[in-house]
């Protein structure tokens, strides 16, 4: 019997949704190996009580968030985070940096932004449950996506890539921006993208979280001792991982 | 630019060292909680004839759309027409491997490496010491041994495990425990009251075996940390260092020598081991 | 050898000839670095170059690379072929040919790899003599000069090539698609005179004195955690390491998980999973610890089997390292046993 399986989406632009719908040419194929009871962005439906694997995008924002997953890791047998939101908070977490009371504020005023919701600090899903599996990035690759449930479907460890992104970068030829006096975030982020951004011209931006092998001391020594600003590191870093203590 | 000709397209499936053979699961046997006897045929009878190994060396086990592991061959030589792997449930390739049923087919390639110098060994005697899955390979050889048994001497066999339910091929060793031909003795750190061997660590069992120095091969197989102190055990009963040999796990992902997963030291455990004796251990930086 | 002149001007006639019956490859800028590419004319080229970001290495071993399709349900082999082009390389530097070399003896010995050998048979070198850059230090391994493993050497006199034929197939070439003259005794004297300059021309000069003592005898020194800590376990030094030949080999599925490939790509002793086994145990856990195994596998763990060390100075690992970790400066602290 096919894995009964929903798609969820908490805080987040939608946007790793739409790129599941972006499989395109195989999405049947895909489709034919589960049973989708739920999908929030295509389907008008409800949540259904019983599912075997919960697929979840976006941040946890709010203290509905955090019940609506302590019920779906109650039910889903796996729990898949895609995207940078729910893996490492994501932008959503960049609210938590400072005052949020204060940014909120400033966007909505004095009125709470939806009736009946206690906001609560931006993190990803893995600060409230269990997560089985990880997809990183922002949005998530199409086809990093299809492995990862396939490993999900078929048992199998779950093994996001370990390594700063530099390597695959070199494969792909590109000239190093730190060479071109500019920081790029791949020395110390998680790879897999295979340096798409660089590729095309724009110095990675850190959306698939801190690699765990990352060395940070010596990736701000290098950027120091090319006339930058070692403290850049960390700043830049924290538009897709202000929360990045929180990530497990 | 010119047309692509035909040839430049070239198939090697006769040598393609990366290709497995199609092998079905002729019996699969549970050892313990986490460890699986298997016994594979390879289904070419071709393949399957010069299919030749020595104990001590590995096979590379493939499940498609899993990947490969390299597992150590467990029976001995001397069964000729299948290869039996006893593999522990520790990654994504064992454990797809543990799901699979009698009759289903996996992947073989090899075998590869060097084994234990069974010719060498003739004519003396040998002390055999594992540590828990270690007896995996050394089982290969014991079983090897048993087969040609007039040829060698005292044969010694210690064997530890952390406890009873880890003891692998229990069923051999309990018939074997009143056999004249071997010494067999088992230890586990946890004894339960069913156990009616030693207890404690492998190492304390060589206050009781008398070893003649002159004359006996050592082969040890076990953890990473067993290796430095029953090697020590050894040197203080004056065996020769190039006659204690150590079998080796590590990442054997090709199995052939190329990928350099299995570097140890200035060799690769694929080719140049995993067996190795004890001289030459010690000549591998960060080995042991 | 056999040795013929050609005019500089001829070059384009030889790349349009060799265009006609392989795919030529040979080096073109890149914002304002070099890469081996595939080029249709002589203006492409810039034979000029100093070096490219990445070794030659990948048009016979690729950063990615299919080597067998297969079908789950029966656990078939539906496809093993390779797919190796009839290919020129054109103006390869003497360190890259020799780095050629070197990973011919991991590729086309003992268990010959199927996929390296095909390419490696149905390509031809072209090399080009070349200037000293900074980072290179061919010098110190006697790798600045090369006497096999190509096709035709062309080394620049100026407005002329001295060319070092050293096949049939190279020297057939010469003759269907240029105009060459006989080499005369005025031309090997001013062969004499470009490569004499040529070796005077060289910045680094490292002290290689007993390389394999010191990495063995010096094995736990505190130089090793100076290296770990700078390291970012990046891999880019292995990536653009001409002679870097280690791989990994996963399995993709096909979305409907009926059928799929096993690819291999290139891989890093430098990443951390690197040598840990199913169980966790893992073999190189620290930074440090992978840094120097590189070292020691390179000065000494290829040289016990191949008489060589696996390294041939193109100073590329060294441009690339954001840390600015080099075979020259690794040398250094081993000698000097001090970081500097």
């Amino acid at each position: 019997m096919a894995p009964r399986v929903v798609v969820i989406g908490l805080a987040s632009d939608f946007g790793c949704q739409v790129q599941m719908t972006n499989i395109e040419d195989h999405l049947l194929d895909v489709l034919g190996l589960i049973d989708l009871r739920y999908w929030q962005l295509a389907s008008s439906g409800h949540l259904p009580d019983s599912y075997d694997v919960a697929i979840i995008e976006g941040a946890v924002t709010t203290d509905e968030h955090v019940a609506l997953l302590e019920r779906v890791r109650e039910t889903a047998g796996v729990v898949i985070a895609i995207g940078a939101c729910a893996f490492t908070g994501g932008i959503p977490a960049l609210a938590a940096l400072g005052e949020i009371d204060r940014h909120c504020a400033v966007v909505y005023g004095d009125t709470p932004p939806v009736a009946g919701v206690t906001r609560r600090t931006p993190g990803p899903v893995g600060s409230v449950i269990a997560v089985d599996y990880h997809v990183p990035g922002c949005p998530i690759d199409t086809d990093e996506f299809v492995r990862v449930l396939h490993r999900a479907l078929q048992g199998l460890s779950d093994r996001p890539p370990q390594d700063p992104l530099c390597a695959v970068c070199k494969t792909m030829e590109n000239v190093c921006f730190l060479e071109r006096g500019q920081v790029c975030l791949g020395l110390v982020t998680r790879t897999g993208c295979g340096a798409r951004c660089v590729t095309l011209g724009r110095p990675c931006t850190g959306c698939r979280g801190l690699s765990p092998e990352a060395n940070l001391p010596a990736a701000a020594g290098v950027l120091e001792s090319r006339g930058l600003d070692g403290a850049e590191l960390v700043r830049l870093f924290d538009l897709y991982n202000a929360a990045r203590e929180a990530v497990r | 630019m010119s047309v692509i000709p035909q040839d430049a397209y070239r198939r090697d499936a006769e040598t393609n060292p990366y290709r497995p053979w199609p092998a079905r699961i002729t019996s699969i046997i549970d050892l313990t909680e986490t460890e699986k006897l298997f016994e594979f045929r390879i289904i070419d009878p071709e393949i399957r004839e010069s299919f030749t190994f020595q104990s001590g060396q590995f096979v590379e086990l493939s499940i498609f759309g899993v990947g490969e592991a390299p597992i150590s061959i467990s029976s001995a030589p001397s069964k000729q027409g299948f290869v039996e792997l006893c593999v522990r449930c520790a990654g994504d390739v064992t454990g797809a491997l543990h799901a699979k049923q009698c009759g289903d087919v996996v992947g073989i390639r090899g075998p590869f490496g060097r084994g234990f110098p069974f010719q060498e060994m003739k004519g003396h005697d040998v002390l055999l010491v594992a540590g828990g899955l270690g007896i995996a390979p050394l089982k290969s050889l014991i079983n090897h041994i048993h087969d040609e048994r007039h040829e060698f001497g005292k044969v010694t066999i210690l064997y530890g495990a952390k406890n009873p339910a880890e003891v692998l091929f229990r069923y051999q060793f309990d018939m074997w425990k009143h056999r004249d031909d071997f010494d067999l003795i088992l230890t586990v750190d946890e004894p339960d009251e069913s156990w009616d061997g030693e207890r404690g660590l492998v190492t304390g069992l060589f206050d009781q075996i008398e070893v003649d120095p002159d004359n006996t091969y050592g082969a040890i197989c076990g953890p990473p940390v067993m290796y430095k102190y029953v090697i020590d055990e050894m040197r203080k009963k004056h065996m020769d260092v190039d006659k204690i040999y150590v079998s080796f796990e590590r990442r054997m992902k090709c199995g052939i020598g190329k990928c350099g997963h299995c570097g140890v030291g200035h060799q690769y455990t694929c080719v140049d081991g995993p067996v190795f004796n004890y001289w030459e251990a010690m000549n591998l930086q960060g080995a042991i | 050898m056999f040795f013929r002149m050609v005019e500089k001007d001829q070059i384009a006639d030889l790349v349009r000839g060799l265009a006609s019956e392989y795919e030529v490859v040979g080096p073109v800028e890149k914002q304002g670095r070099f890469v081996f590419a595939p080029v249709t004319g002589a203006e492409e080229l810039r034979l000029d170059y100093d070096t490219t970001l990445l070794p030659p290495k990948r048009w016979f071993f690729p950063p990615e690379e299919t080597i067998m399709r297969f079908r789950t349900a029966d656990e078939e082999v539906t496809d093993d072929e390779v797919f190796a082009p009839p290919r020129v390389l054109f103006g390869l530097h003497p360190c890259d040919i020799n780095a050629l070399l070197l990973m011919d003896n991991v590729f086309t010995r003992d268990y010959v790899d199927p996929y390296y050998k095909a390419r490696r048979d149905n390509t031809l070198v072209v090399g080009v003599s070349c200037t000293p850059s900074d980072t290179c230090f061919c010098n110190v391994w006697d790798t600045d000069e090369v006497h096999w493993g190509f096709d035709v050497f062309l080394t620049d006199l100026g407005d002329r090539y001295y060319a070092s034929l050293r096949t049939v197939k190279g020297a057939e070439l010469l003759d269907d698609y240029v105009k060459s003259s006989e080499v005369t005794e005025e031309d090997t004297a001013e062969f004499q005179r470009v490569v004499g300059e040529f070796k005077q021309a060289f910045d680094n000069d490292v002290d290689t004195t007993q390389l394999p003592v010191l990495l063995d005898a010096k094995f736990d020194s505190p130089i090793w955690d100076e290296f770990g800590e700078q390291c970012l376990s990046c891999g880019a030094c292995s990536m653009v390491c001409p002679t870097c030949y280690c791989f990994d080999v996963t399995d993709r599925l096909a979305p409907d998980q009926k059928s799929g490939r096993r690819v291999r790509t290139w891989d890093s002793c430098q990443f951390k999973e690197f040598a840990a086994v199913a169980h966790g145990q893992n073999f190189r856990e620290g930074r440090a610890s992978r840094v120097k195994y590189r070292y020691y596998h390179k000065q000494w763990g290829y040289l016990s089997k191949f008489e060589r060390v696996l390294c041939v100075g193109c100073g590329r690992c060294a441009r690339a390292c954001p840390s600015d970790i080099s075979p020259v400066r690794v040398i250094e602290a081993l000698q000097t046993g001090g970081v500097r």
